[in-house]
């Protein structure tokens, strides 16, 4: 295992991309500490941000990365990363996980937006909250997350899973607007309240609130009411009402909204006489 | 007296080139053509203008000279770890190019005012396309105008006039005259119901219910002006019809047109506050014109559901073009926020919130876009030029933007430059300075020359070359 | 100045019919010349290399409005494919469009130093110049889109071919063009209402004229003013199966205005008008049929649009034809109509090994290539970045000279399409002197650029080195050597400065802007005529329409004497 320690409070952003299992596994200690990494428009070594300890106490275990202190400001911490895992305790920056394709993440604290944009396979674990574009594409892009699952337990932004293909991301918290936004395909499930317009011009794909939401897009179409639902072979109690959408996308997702915690609609009810 | 014909006007996106300027010993004392705002500009351009090169020392502005300005900002800028070079959509395209080598130098992030307005929209463009034109394609073709979100009389006060419903155009002619002899109606009208409302003792101040109903000339084959907004603005009482919508609801809307186009139904009975009827009705006018066009403004793209609005309101118009003609595009409200954007594009690959830390571009508003740089507290130094951020942005991206070192380089005494640590007195371009800026819809056009500037004030592109070549100068010197 | 010497290399000039040829070229002041003090001079040591004049694009895009709102639009085109800054260069983004830098770059190290912008509406000129003196490395030039130009449309229309070429005289001064580009003619005034127009004799609506009046009426305007270039024509229903007669059609409309055997149109990335067929599905090639017509006709000229295997940005200003592979595709798609003058489409387009569709396209554009016989008469070109991205020539150069080559791909690609390609067929491989015609030597010629595309003395001294033997390299079965040579050329000249070495660039020059100044014998009075028109037609002002020489950052001018 290698932990770095953060020498000091970061003022401009770390293109910290260098810190992945994949990258540290095929060098020695020396040379890890003289990996680049950017702060603001100046070239840095590792070590001269990172205080650097190395403990090799199991060689057969894998490759493990462990963050003691305030990185908000290191963005695309295990960028691409394919094995291993990365244990932050504390809070990290921006495109966490960033195309990642396989290991594990864990945060104690918040991450911020773009965490595990891109990605295709792995975990990625967020014990706080996080910003907005979870799972998304780069701009201009629609290839979103295409596999593997990121958790948040706290609340998220707006935009989460935006143009996502395939994967599930759980969001135990609460989440802005726009979840979903023109997704293809995969699994988002929110534990709490949706800010509205849940799945826009999604073509396909799931997404379950089982909190609150202020309406429902009139793009979508009321389908039959459920009583559970199932993701990733969990099942999910509901009743729900189950919409289908986004139809100006001739969209063909599914949209599953709890029926007890969203009374204002009731009057969907009256198509499914 | 000598006429200087043919003057572009450096305020706000429509650019009309038709100007007409008199000059009498190098002051300007007349203006033809031009509307009120722009008119102000060049009668008024003179005021409150900075003098001299300024530099802060033990906390007060002072008089310097060029070279302890140039060398100030140039040591500013090559300490900084992360600075950001602002503002941009007021100048030329000339000395968008310098700025952007200078950023390049430096490793800093550059951005300009897109970021605050229609940033949205380039967004929605990159993820979904844009069907748009130049504005004279409408001039000529146009029958059927939205206005969205935007108030081209009182903003862009000749844009009516010039491309859309009130212009002749080969195929379409402007409807001016019927606008008028309608506007007799609605005045008598309006007085009658005053003199109704007075003599049963009403109250005169409550705002009359608006008429959802969609009045006759909109089935008619001769062209029609809609303007779409939260409230009747003036341009809403020029127009043939007015939708009045629900704050924050345009997202809705607009999706919900995309359903009723396709020949689908709602399950819902209200949009936006619009009975579906009515917007059923539109959806048909829509459908039967020949060319139609959707002007939008911040309404949508600085309200709730920002660059979804206009990802909504661009696939509405694709959508459209399965039927019949359809076009789209923004209001821009600087003379040269295109220019900006294409000057940006043509060197970086992106058109707005580049950042040149690493030494090539990369883009990611959000993440490299400047309010959000100083709200994070990122930054560390600062270079404004032909922009007011302390005026416009959040006050926490400005109370972050004025406590880091800043350069300021603009013709007039501002907010922002008060609080800068060195100031340039610039000329103002497209009256003192020749140069190219781009019209809304990206048509490129000269910026002219009229009157000299005062003797102690420099053009935007001399000042940031001079800066270039200090951070230059002392780069290899440090070396 | 300095002087330089290019020693020992195997010289390729095939204007001066040096094929190969072990010699030395000496180079004084940008120029080649006969000879210069070998003490005084750089010697470039060329011994096992090959030596040929800077390359020549006759057609890519890589300026203007339509590029950069391709640039705009694509950020993920970008965000992986980037340039850091150097002490000489500027930092810049790839991939299929690239940023301007960039792209001056990436040419000057492909061995390129001259290459031209085919599409420029008139009306954003300004714009296409400004990206061009911003463009560095390369010499350029670019084609103003007249064929759906409000004033052709009518003087045609009434006959008066007089007048049509002082407008068309006008607006290449205007604009600081260099020839007559015409786009889907008829097709993009119909797109202003959303139409389109059929073949060649359809009538374009509301102007009472056919598309072949308005080719026929603008190949006479060309002759008139005696423009270096043919008239640079994107056929009708481009992209469309079954249009390889719409083609053919194009090419013999003007048959009859052809004199001593010299070219009087050039069709222009001929592959993607080159199907036969009713639908995708039955998609088959038309090459052999062109190919036959071209070998029998001298009075035409061809470039290839070869398609290659890759994610890449289709933008032409063939509006109709753009919606379409928005359709098709489901891609975003960008609109941009000119009023009076032109319109323009973009989308995102990849193309897949996979596809039936797409490896018939790329069969095509290879068919063609080796179909006809005289390389004199047809071009390598992508039509940059519609069939593929400029960086992607040394790998179609490849394809030309190896059987194998093309082998290798073919076994990678659609079935369907493998079983029906033509390629298999055919045995010819291009030599290294028909690659440089290909490349440089015909398009200079095509363009009359009578100091590029060849060795001789007084040419100008834009010089590619190669590292390759062809001694000791069979292309044939060494493709991969050969394309790997192209890729990075050892040394590129421009204007008689190494300006790049070993796939680097060494020093930044600027490059010059062409345009055509056409001198009217009888001076017609158009201005005053379009002074009143003007208002009626376009939005700006008169005044403000036309270009300054003093805007283009490095003006080369060449005159014409026109016969009207």
């Amino acid at each position: 295992m290698i932990t770095l320690y953060p020498k000091r409070l970061f003022k401009a952003p770390l293109d910290a991309q260098c810190i992945t299992p994949d990258i540290f596994a095929e060098k020695p200690v020396s040379k890890i500490a003289e990996l680049q990494i950017w702060e603001g428009n100046q070239k840095r070594t590792l070590d001269q941000l990172f205080k650097i300890e190395y403990n090799a106490k199991n060689q057969s275990e894998e490759m493990t990365i462990r963050i003691l202190g305030d990185v908000r400001k290191a963005r695309r911490i295990g960028a691409k990363m394919s094995t291993g895992k990365i244990i932050i305790d504390g809070d990290t920056g921006m495109h966490l996980g960033e195309e990642m394709q396989g290991g594990t993440i864990v945060v104690a604290g918040s991450a911020g937006s773009w965490t595990g944009c891109m990605m295709k396979k792995g975990i990625i674990q967020i014990k706080g909250d996080a910003g907005d574009y979870i799972g998304a594409a780069y701009r201009g892009s629609t290839r979103g997350m295409n596999g593997g699952e990121i958790v948040i337990q706290g609340n998220a932004g707006n935009e989460v899973g935006c143009f996502m293909r395939n994967g599930l991301i759980r969001i135990d918290g609460n989440v802005g607007q726009f979840v979903g936004i023109h997704m293809r395909n995969g699994t988002i499930i929110v534990q709490g309240n949706s800010e509205g317009r849940t799945g826009a011009q999604m073509s396909g794909g799931k997404i379950v609130v089982c909190g609150h939401t202020p309406s429902i897009l009139p793009t979508f179409t009321v389908d039959s009411i459920k009583s559970k639902v199932k993701v990733n072979g969990e099942i999910v109690k509901g009743p729900f009402y189950k919409f289908v959408g986004d139809l100006a996308e001739d969209g063909n997702g599914k949209l599953f909204v709890s029926q007890i915690q969203n009374p204002h609609l009731k009057f969907y009810e009256k198509y499914l006489e | 007296m000598p006429v200087v014909s043919h003057v572009t006007c450096p305020v706000c996106g429509s650019f009309c080139d038709d100007i007409e300027v008199i000059v009498k010993n190098n002051v300007i004392t007349d203006v033809r053509n031009a509307c009120a705002v722009g008119a102000a500009k060049f009668l008024d351009y003179a005021n409150h203008r900075n003098a001299k090169p300024l530099v802060r020392k033990n906390g007060e502005l002072v008089e310097a000279s060029w070279d302890e300005a140039v060398r100030k900002s140039a040591e500013i800028l090559i300490d900084a770890t992360y600075p950001l070079l602002y503002g941009w959509s007021s100048t030329s395209c000339e000395a968008i190019r310098v700025g952007l080598e200078l950023a390049e130098e430096v490793g800093g992030v550059i951005d300009n005012t897109s970021t605050i307005c229609h940033g949205p929209s380039i967004l929605s463009i990159q993820d979904v396309g844009i069907a748009s034109c130049t504005l004279g394609q409408l001039r000529h073709r146009a029958d059927l105008i939205f206005y969205w979100g935007c108030n081209p009389w009182s903003a862009h006060p000749r844009h009516v006039e010039r491309y859309t419903t009130f212009s002749n155009g080969r195929f379409q002619k402007s409807t001016w005259r019927a606008h008028v002899s309608r506007l007799g109606g609605i005045l008598s009208k309006k007085r009658l119901r005053r003199a109704i409302n007075l003599v049963l003792g009403r109250d005169v101040f409550a705002t009359p219910e608006i008429s959802r109903e969609l009045p006759y000339n909109m089935f008619q084959k001769k062209r029609k002006m809609v303007v779409v907004d939260v409230r009747k603005t003036h341009s809403a009482e020029a127009a043939d019809y007015f939708l009045q919508v629900e704050p924050n609801k345009d997202y809705e809307l607009l999706q919900a047109f995309r359903m009723l186009i396709a020949d689908e139904e709602l399950d819902v009975d209200h949009v936006a506050g619009v009975p579906v009827e009515t917007l059923n009705e539109i959806a048909d006018v829509m459908i039967g014109c020949k060319l139609g066009v959707i002007f939008f403004g911040l309404g949508l793209t600085m309200t709730e559901g920002k660059i979804r609005n206009i990802d909504a309101a661009i696939s509405l118009v694709r959508d459209l073009n399965q039927r019949t003609k359809f076009l789209i595009m923004p209001m821009r409200g600087h003379f040269n926020v295109a220019g900006a954007n294409v000057v940006f594009t043509w060197q970086t690959g992106y058109p707005f919130a580049v950042d040149f830390s690493q030494g090539y571009p990369q883009y990611n508003p959000g993440e490299t876009s400047v309010i959000d740089i100083l709200c994070r507290e990122e930054a560390d130094a600062g270079l404004v030029i032909a922009s007011d951020p302390v005026a416009h942005f959040p006050k926490k991206a400005a109370q972050n933007l004025v406590k880091n070192p800043l350069i300021v380089i603009d013709p007039q005494t501002t907010p922002t430059s008060l609080m800068a640590d060195v100031v340039f007195p610039s000329t103002f371009v497209g009256i003192e300075t020749e140069g190219t800026a781009y019209r809304m819809d990206h048509v490129p056009l000269p910026l002219k020359k009229i009157v000299e500037p005062p003797s102690n004030c420099l053009s935007d592109v001399e000042i940031l070359q001079r800066i270039l070549h200090e951070v230059r100068r002392i780069r290899s010197k440090r070396k | 100045m300095t002087q330089l010497i290019v020693k020992n290399g195997f010289v390729y000039d095939p204007l001066n019919r040096i094929d190969g040829e072990k010699m030395d070229l000496a180079i004084n002041d940008g120029k080649i010349v006969g000879k210069v003090d070998e003490k005084k001079a750089k010697v470039i040591d060329a011994s096992g290399m090959i030596v040929m004049p800077g390359g020549v694009d006759i057609h890519c895009h890589i300026a203007g409005a339509e590029v950069n709102t391709g640039r705009l639009l694509r950020p993920e085109d970008h965000f992986r494919d980037v340039e850091a800054k150097t002490a000489i260069t500027r930092s810049g983004v790839g991939y299929s469009i690239p940023s301007t830098f960039t792209t001056g770059y990436r040419y000057a190290r492909m061995g390129y130093t001259t290459i031209m912008n085919p599409s420029m509406p008139p009306l954003e000129a300004r714009h296409t110049h400004e990206e061009l003196n911003d463009t560095p490395m390369v010499d350029k030039a670019s084609y103003p889109l007249l064929g759906d130009w409000w004033f052709v449309l009518e003087d045609l229309r009434d006959g008066m071919i007089k007048e049509c070429a002082a407008h068309v005289a006008w607006i290449m001064v205007a604009t600081k063009g260099y020839a007559i580009k015409i786009v889907n003619p008829g097709g993009l005034e119909a797109w202003g209402f959303g139409q389109n127009v059929r073949n060649i004799d359809d009538t374009v609506p509301r102007f009472n004229i056919t598309p072949k009046e308005i080719i026929r009426g603008l190949c006479k305007v060309n002759k008139l003013l005696h423009m270096p270039h043919t008239i640079h024509v994107h056929t009708n229903n481009l992209g469309k199966a079954g249009n390889y007669a719409t083609a053919l059609d194009t090419m013999k409309c003007v048959e009859n205005l052809a004199s001593d055997d010299k070219p009087v149109i050039h069709i222009t990335h001929c592959q993607f008008s080159a199907y036969k067929g009713s639908n995708w599905r039955t998609l088959r090639s038309g090459a052999e049929e062109i190919a036959k017509y071209v070998n029998h006709h001298r009075h035409v000229t061809l470039d290839l649009g070869q398609v290659v295997f890759t994610d890449t940005t289709t933008m032409t200003a063939d509006g109709p034809f753009q919606y379409g592979l928005y359709q098709l595709t489901g891609n975003k798609w960008v609109n941009h109509d000119v009023e009076t003058e032109t319109s323009s489409g973009i989308v995102p387009f990849r193309y897949r090994r996979k596809s039936y569709v797409h490896a018939t396209q790329w069969s095509i554009g290879l068919e063609l290539g080796l179909l006809v016989e005289d390389p004199w008469r047809i071009y390598l070109t992508t039509d940059h970045p519609n069939a593929a991205p400029f960086i992607t020539y040394p790998r179609i150069i490849s394809w030309l000279m190896s059987r194998n080559a093309r082998d290798i791909t073919m076994k990678r690609i659609n079935k369907r399409a493998r079983h029906k390609s033509l390629l298999p067929s055919i045995e010819r491989e291009y030599s290294f002197y028909e690659i440089a015609i290909v490349t440089r030597a015909g398009q200079a010629k095509s363009l009359s650029l009578t100091q590029k595309g060849h060795l001789g003395i007084g040419a100008d001294a834009d010089i590619a080195i190669y590292n390759i033997n062809p001694e000791l390299v069979d292309p044939s079965r060494k493709y991969k050597a050969v394309r790997k040579a192209f890729e990075n050329s050892a040394y590129t000249i421009k204007n008689g400065e190494i300006v790049a070495k070993d796939g680097k660039i060494v020093k930044s020059v600027r490059g010059k802007t062409f345009w055509v100044n056409p001198q009217l014998s009888s001076p017609i009075e158009v201005a005053d005529d379009m002074k009143r028109r003007f208002r009626e037609y376009w939005t700006v002002e008169y005044e403000n329409y036309s270009i300054p020489e003093s805007f283009l950052a490095a003006s080369a001018p060449i005159s014409v004497k026109a016969e009207v």
